[in-house]
């Protein structure tokens, strides 16, 4: 068994595909169409492309608990998962100025450095940078 | 400050209070990452922050989750495929990344990424082609 694929719900997958590429600098991978406008959409790092693809699945739009998990997690600041950086202030004054909104600016834990931001699309992610 | 802030705030109390011990297993990591390539060892790391070997190993456990041994090798192999990508030959990347033996440079490198650094090299090579 290989781990290939993690998933993250968002409620537009379109607006989505826009902010993680063209905002956080993703590359799309897969784009299929699954019937009733969904797609199965993947995007891979640009500096890691044959590493793990992230699916933006429209998982709150179709199924209730999906949505209400999403809300809390959003509510109690928790970030849904997190992205690895070479530095964690770099891209918190990259994004910032791009307009993305952090709701735990870079804040050191010990052996890593981490910050926290919306994603637009319904999720908190963790950005992470090793010390 | 939202609950997830506060709760990592908790866990920082509990898990990172100690900075000397923090400092000693970040300097650590640092010395492996620019030198990769030397004969590191228990001794040798341990003296880089005057600690007991046994010590040494044990927090830095403690605080990445893995032995300075494995971080090293992972260090080696992720390395060693950008040596390949590059078109250095199999040889040439083992002894680069501070590996003796080609042959069990090879087999690690079969069994962390699935590939030998042959098949690997192929691979990431036609690819560029197609590109």
């Amino acid at each position: 068994m290989k781990v290939t694929l993690i998933s993250i719900p968002v409620r537009d997958q379109e607006k989505a595909l826009k902010f993680y590429t063209e905002i956080l600098g993703f590359i799309k991978k897969k784009d299929m169409p699954l019937g009733g406008g969904n797609r199965w959409l993947t995007i891979v790092s640009a500096e890691w492309q044959d590493g793990p693809e992230l699916l933006l699945e429209p998982g709150p739009i179709h199924f209730e608990p999906c949505k209400v998990y999403q809300d809390a997690l959003m509510e109690a600041g928790y970030p849904y998962t997190q992205f690895d950086v070479k530095n964690v202030v770099t891209e918190y004054e990259r994004l910032t100025k791009l307009g993305v909104e952090f709701s735990m600016k870079p804040t050191e834990m010990g052996t890593v450095k981490v910050a926290v931001f919306n994603d637009t699309c319904g999720n908190n992610i963790q950005l992470v940078e090793e010390l | 400050m939202t609950f997830y802030e506060k709760e990592l705030h908790s866990i920082r109390r509990i898990v990172y209070s100690n900075e000397g011990q923090i400092k000693t297993v970040i300097g650590i990591r640092n010395y492996i990452d620019h030198n990769y390539d030397a004969n590191l060892n228990l001794d040798v790391l341990s003296h880089i922050r005057f600690v007991s070997k046994y010590h040494m190993l044990r927090l830095f456990k403690k605080y990445y989750g893995q032995t300075p041994r494995q971080y090293l090798i992972d260090k080696r192999i992720e390395i060693s495929k950008g040596h390949l990508q590059d078109g250095m030959s199999v040889t040439e990347s083992c002894f680069a990344v501070g590996f003796e033996s080609v042959t069990s440079f090879s087999t690690l490198f079969k069994t962390k990424t699935g590939k030998t650094p042959t098949e690997f090299q192929k691979e990431q090579l036609s690819r560029s082609k197609i590109d």
